[in-house]
């Protein structure tokens, strides 16, 4: 890449709700001078950004990119444009493939995959259990010998409270971390929405919250007495929040997590058995709503993940029972935040790159992405004045299964560079 | 004011209830004719699809649609099993090259007429699916309730049982509140949902249910469970609790309660034999009314054609 210089851009950091204006002058992938007024003759290229907000690239710790196994959903490469195409520059896959990641040779075939196909680094998770059918447990050491940081059976919980704890204490002694999926399946019913009134509307069996917070407590629980970290996944209600809360200030070695769609949606979305809002754990109520973004302010919750879940046109096209669980979310995240708190003032720019940029870094023992002079060029420009119509054509992702599907939404991501690449300008 | 298909009861107005409700009338009158047919769909096709067995409810589509004049082809599907999604999407583009005219389709999931719906032209009656709706059945309960109370609005209505599986408590409650019936849910707590609709008097006493006074008393049939999680723990500990036994019978038939059931009963369960015997109970007319309903449904729903494809 020629040097790009990019002026007067506003510069968002996780430290300050303050935006800098400030020039960037990037060399060979790293940003080599920072300042007011650069004083820059001889720059390949010059974008005026006035107005414009240049943030970290944000990096998603929940993704699922289906490859290998379920290849018509989403692949490796698919789903890494579909990050890029929504400023993020670094994700962490699930390892519910087919046959799921749970060896060495696992990792590695998804490792060479995404070096081949992705323009991003894409991390896996490995599984807690061989085929997560919570039986026995994974190659946990292969898997960490590979760079694997995170064991997760996600889309199950591991039912077997005695082997989560063996493998809590078996894995302590390693550089890695649990991320648990919390749900108690005999609560649970067909997996299908929120048990209230709207379950009672559409006469499906409803899950209730306290299966996803009962499990929640016990996980942690069990970290605790095993001294192993754990992260706790799409946190969907109010008490499971607090839970949360309550655990950290007691000490527990814990992280969580926040989604978009349990933030801005709830039951009431669900309508007539759309189930374009079908996911798990499901939409709750309007005050969960509340209370999760409260606690996304209060930093309880330490990142933001999208769970991004690709699913075909045919599969959710099912009765709302049938079709699987999950939305994309890769593409729509730093719009629809910024859409709906952003440019509301619920919170700042700091919030997001702190959340959905730096702390999933860190969680992953990487180190954050900031916009200095000598730093590594990794940044999206955002354009707050633009907008967005999520169409079937802007998407990358080989899904469309998101409600914001033909929607408009305000703000627009100009540029994602990484390195000494421009990986997208629009 | 016409529509494509019956899914629910939720989404009809006011005015659409109160029209069928007078349809059904004078198609209840052909009945006690010699000649008990009208010409009214002759040429059209309707095709009952049904995932789960059910004899009262077929029969009464069947024969209501042939008093119509309609031919009706029963498509065999298979309902030992529960039928994936995805298999009925599939079965769509088969009826869907039928060009048949209307659609009666039951299914143990909820949703799934819906989705045929979308998917054909065809008018689609949803005959029950799962717990959500069972709108024909709605009609003919309003129908009945309309017939004993021809002014319904402030007159009280019981339903009693298994609310929580039940989608003719949900469909029937839905529709006597649209004719400014009072609604009440009679039950064990584990089958009396907490989430239904503020309006609904909800009630796990049977004492206190009818020091509330209902004008009529719906029972709904009452199964155990044969999953793994009972709700109750005995059928005689529910016919003790909430069954219409004898002495409460008496109490009821003094005080001139009329009582409704959606069949098939299970006599000695919800309620005594001596109440299939009272003059003030609707069941037997509840199924005459079926037939009336459901052709003043058939008579009122209009298919697309292909033309109105290119629209």
């Amino acid at each position: 890449m020629e040097s790009l210089l990019i002026k007067k851009a506003s510069i968002a950091t996780e430290d300050s709700g303050d935006l800098v204006v400030a020039d960037i002058l990037v060399e060979q992938g790293v940003i080599t001078r920072m300042g007011k007024d650069l004083n820059v003759s001889d720059a390949g290229k010059t974008l005026e950004a006035e107005g414009k907000i240049l943030a970290p690239g944000m990096f998603d710790a929940h993704v699922h990119m289906r490859e290998p196994g379920q290849e018509a959903k989403e692949t490796i490469k698919t789903g890494a444009e579909a990050a890029i195409n929504g400023g993020v520059t670094g994700v962490v896959l699930m390892p519910n493939t087919s046959p799921a990641i749970d060896s060495s040779a696992m990792v590695r075939t998804v490792q060479d995959i995404a070096s081949r196909d992705a323009r991003i680094p894409v991390y896996t998770s490995g599984c807690i259990t061989k085929q997560r059918q919570g039986k026995e447990l994974a190659g946990i050491d292969g898997m960490l010998k590979h760079g694997v940081k995170m064991l997760t059976d996600d889309g199950d919980a591991v039912a077997d409270a005695l082997l989560l704890k063996r493998a809590m204490e078996y894995a302590s002694e390693f550089d890695c971390f649990f991320a648990s999926h919390c749900e108690v399946l005999d609560l649970s019913g067909p997996r299908a929405l929120n048990e209230g009134v709207v379950s009672h509307r559409l006469g499906i069996q409803g899950t209730p919250a306290c299966s996803e917070e009962i499990c929640m407590d016990r996980d942690i629980r069990i970290a605790h007495a095993a001294g192993a970290r754990l992260h706790i996944q799409h946190v969907s209600s109010a008490i499971g929040m607090e839970t949360i809360r309550w655990w950290k200030k007691m000490g527990a070695s814990i992280t969580a997590e926040v989604s978009p769609h349990h933030l801005l949606f709830n039951e009431e979305d669900i309508g007539n058995y759309d189930t374009s809002y079908k996911m798990n754990p499901p939409l709750r109520k309007a005050e969960d709503n509340k209370a999760l973004l409260q606690g996304l302010k209060d930093g309880v919750f330490d990142i933001i993940a999208t769970d991004h879940a690709p699913h075909t046109a045919f599969e959710k096209a099912q009765d709302f029972v049938s079709a699987p669980n999950g939305i994309t979310g890769l593409e729509t995240a730093v719009i629809s935040l910024f859409h709906y708190y952003i440019n509301t003032g619920e919170f700042g720019w700091d919030l997001l790159v702190k959340r959905y940029s730096s702390e999933p870094r860190r969680m992953m023992g990487l180190e954050p992405v900031s916009i200095a002079e000598g730093k590594k060029a990794n940044f999206i420009l955002f354009d707050p004045k633009g907008s967005t119509s999520f169409t079937a054509d802007y998407m990358c992702s080989k899904s469309q299964n998101t409600p914001f599907l033909d929607q408009t939404l305000d703000g627009s991501i100009d540029l994602v560079v990484l390195g000494d690449e421009i990986l997208l300008e629009r | 004011m016409t529509r494509k298909d019956l899914l629910d009861i939720e989404s009809l107005s006011h005015e659409e209830i109160e029209y069928l409700l007078d349809q059904a009338g004078p198609f209840k009158e052909l009945f006690t004719r010699s000649v008990k047919k009208v010409p009214a769909l002759k040429g059209k096709s309707v095709l009952t699809l049904f995932y789960e067995p059910s004899t009262r409810t077929l029969s009464s589509f069947e024969v209501a649609a042939k008093r119509l004049s309609a031919d009706v082809t029963t498509f065999d599907v298979p309902h030992s099993s529960v039928v994936k999604g995805e298999s009925v999407r599939d079965t769509i583009a088969t009826l869907q090259a039928m060009r048949t005219d209307y659609i009666i389709v039951r299914n143990k999931l909820a949703g799934i007429p819906l989705a045929i719906a979308r998917e054909t032209r065809a008018s689609v009656i949803n005959a029950g699916d799962g717990a959500h709706a069972h709108p024909t059945q709605a009609l003919l309960d309003g129908f009945t309730f309309k017939e004993v109370f021809p002014e319904p609005s402030g007159k009280r209505l019981l339903i009693v049982g298994d609310i929580l599986h039940s989608r003719v408590a949900r469909s029937t409650s839905t529709l006597m509140r649209k004719l400014g019936v009072e609604v009440a849910w009679l039950g064990p707590g584990s089958l009396v949902p907490k989430h239904g609709p503020a309006e609904i008097k909800r009630f796990t006493s049977y004492d206190e249910a009818m020091k509330w006074s209902p004008d009529a008393v719906y029972l709904l049939r009452i199964q155990m469970e044969r999953q793994s999680a009972p709700f109750f723990p005995s059928l005689r500990e529910y016919t003790s609790l909430y069954g219409i036994t004898q002495e409460r019978f008496k109490s009821l038939s003094d005080q001139g309660t009329y009582i409704m059931h959606p069949g098939p009963v299970n006599r000695g369960v919800e309620l005594c034999d001596e109440v299939m015997e009272y003059e003030r109970c609707l069941i037997d007319r509840q199924v005459e009314n079926g037939i009336a309903a459901r052709m003043a449904v058939l008579y009122w729903l209009k298919p697309k054609t292909v033309s109105d494809d290119k629209d």
